[in-house]
């Protein structure tokens, strides 16, 4: 048995308007990754196909140890699935789901459910179709983390959610990741979400991942230069700067492998450093897309 | 196999659909009521309220225990479960089938019941009434068979529109048989070749239909 709670290495699935392409990813056990990725980047098709549920074209894919998709049944009884588009039956209550969850799984842990009923300020004999946005996410949740699964897998969950709610959500989730045994893959377009709870990243756009790193990593290594060149400079190349906006003699880099001697470098070509900034991981985002859909392009 | 998962599946679409049955059973108790009427013209009403309860039933089902699963994306939450597509599938099979099966079936008994206790019916009606009970079970599996292999609600309701048009018309063609509309003023059932041919074609359509579900659920490889 390997430490990685989830393993994917050259997966492919092709699809009309849409292709997953050559995707390696691992989540080692005990950590919690954010999977950040603009609309339709592939985040549920990946999701989808390391929960078994779609099958991969090409590449090899492992949850917990198991090879997917076809012991994509051995491995869900350790993997709790919650997704934002995820339905409940609308006529029945929450108690009735409830019921129903428990009487397939026997790990089901009856007081921590009734906890997170008080904690989400949920009715148990409420009906579905009566519950806000807000309580179905809450609702899904409370069914999957009373499930005490080993691996949580969470599709966008806090989409939609107020933020009153998402605080909440976000709250229980921390509290719930306290246990080291437990993995989380955390899918979102909401980077402040991801970032508040995630040891490790990973962005993917257009069916590719894009890069993968440690959270305080990314914080680390990215960073915002402004820049103003004196009469008769030129912007020197240097590596570790992914991409420069410049304006008459006023210029912007962008730092993905930011150094202390950068400075210094851009000081001796006659370029004063006005400010070193660092970046919120939704601008490291944003930058990082923004320069692999350039090296596509070219 | 994964039993005790798919029969939790299975009694769980019995819940859901307990209502569906017990207002069809409603509907057949009300046209039962109207069947115990002397007069020619409420007895025909009666009939013909009597199939058309099991018709409603026959169409709404597979849309409601099938389609809408998918529409609803219930069956997120479902695939969520352990279980894969094939187990997923054959648990959907079933609780379709045994739905529609047990008022049916409990439908089928009380007609006969019924022709059996009124002495001014002739039982020769007997062969008759079971070929035309079979009929909205071939209409079933048609359209289970199509909600299950399309999971695609246009699909089905394009079948359940094609299936019930064209009950009336088996119905005529069934009618216009003398070996089986010549035996209906008989005193007892007359269970004549041509009245189990029909009855084996019946059963042989229904056989083909779901034998055809169950091979295509059964190379099914993903949920979505």
């Amino acid at each position: 048995m390997n430490d990685l709670a989830i393993e994917l290495k050259g997966v492919s699935k092709r699809y009309p308007y849409f292709a997953l392409d050559n995707i390696h990813l691992e989540v080692p056990r005990g950590q919690i990754m954010g999977l950040i990725g603009p609309n339709g980047a592939g985040k549920s098709t990946t999701i989808r196909i390391l929960l078994g549920l779609v099958r991969q074209e090409r590449g090899e894919v492992r949850v917990l140890g198991h090879r997917m998709p076809s012991e994509q049944v051995a491995a869900k009884w350790d993997i709790g699935f919650a997704s934002d588009d995820m339905g409940l039956y609308e006529g029945m209550t929450l108690a009735w789901h409830m019921n129903f969850v428990r009487s397939i799984y026997p790990n089901w842990d009856a007081p921590y459910a009734q906890l997170l009923l008080k904690r989400f300020g949920l009715r148990a004999e409420q009906k579905i179709k009566g519950l806000s946005h807000g309580q179905r996410v809450k609702s899904t949740l409370l069914l999957v983390l009373a499930r005490r699964p080993r691996l949580l897998v969470l599709d966008e969950p806090t989409t939609g959610l107020d933020p009153v709610a998402r605080h909440e959500v976000l709250r229980e989730l921390t509290a719930v990741m306290t246990d080291e045994g437990r993995s989380v893959l955390f899918s979102s377009h909401n980077t402040q979400d991801v970032e508040q709870i995630s040891d490790r990243i990973t962005f993917i756009d257009r069916g590719r991942i894009i890069d993968s790193l440690d959270k305080e990593a990314y914080l680390d290594r990215w960073r915002r230069l402004r820049l103003e060149l004196l009469p008769g400079a030129v912007l020197p190349f240097l590596p570790g700067i992914i991409g420069i906006r410049q304006e008459g003699r006023l210029a912007v880099a962008t730092a993905n492998a930011f150094a202390a001697d950068m400075a210094n470098a851009y000081e001796s070509a006659g370029v004063r450093v006005k400010s070193v900034e660092a970046m919120t991981l939704e601008e490291i985002f944003v930058a990082n897309v923004e320069r692999s859909r350039e090296e596509v392009e070219v | 196999m994964n039993g005790s998962v798919i029969r939790t599946l299975i009694l769980k679409d019995w819940q859901l659909h307990r209502r569906l049955i017990m207002m069809s059973m409603v509907g057949a108790v009300i046209a039962l009521a109207i069947l115990h009427s002397r007069n020619e013209t409420a007895f025909m009403i009666g009939a013909v309220w009597y199939f058309v309860v099991l018709f409603v039933l026959a169409s709404m089902l597979p849309i409601s225990n099938v389609i809408n699963e998918r529409k609803k994306q219930t069956v997120v939450f479902l695939m969520s479960l352990p279980l894969s597509a094939l187990q997923y599938g054959m648990a959907k099979m079933v609780s379709t089938i045994a739905i529609f099966l047990i008022p049916w079936a409990a439908m089928v008994v009380a007609g006969t019941t019924l022709v059996l206790g009124r002495h001014d019916i002739p039982n020769g009606i007997i062969p008759l009434m079971l070929v035309l009970f079979i009929l909205p079970l071939i209409g079933f599996s048609i359209i289970a068979g199509a909600a299950l292999i399309s999971e695609s609600e246009g699909w089905t309701v394009a079948v359940t529109i094609a299936g019930n048009s064209s009950y009336w018309l088996v119905w005529y063609f069934i009618m216009r048989n003398p070996a089986i509309s010549g035996t209906l003023n008989s005193p007892v059932p007359v269970w004549n070749a041509q009245i189990m041919d029909v009855l084996g074609g019946e059963a042989a359509v229904i056989a083909l239909i779901l034998g055809l579900t169950f091979y295509l659920q059964s190379r099914k490889q993903e949920f979505i």
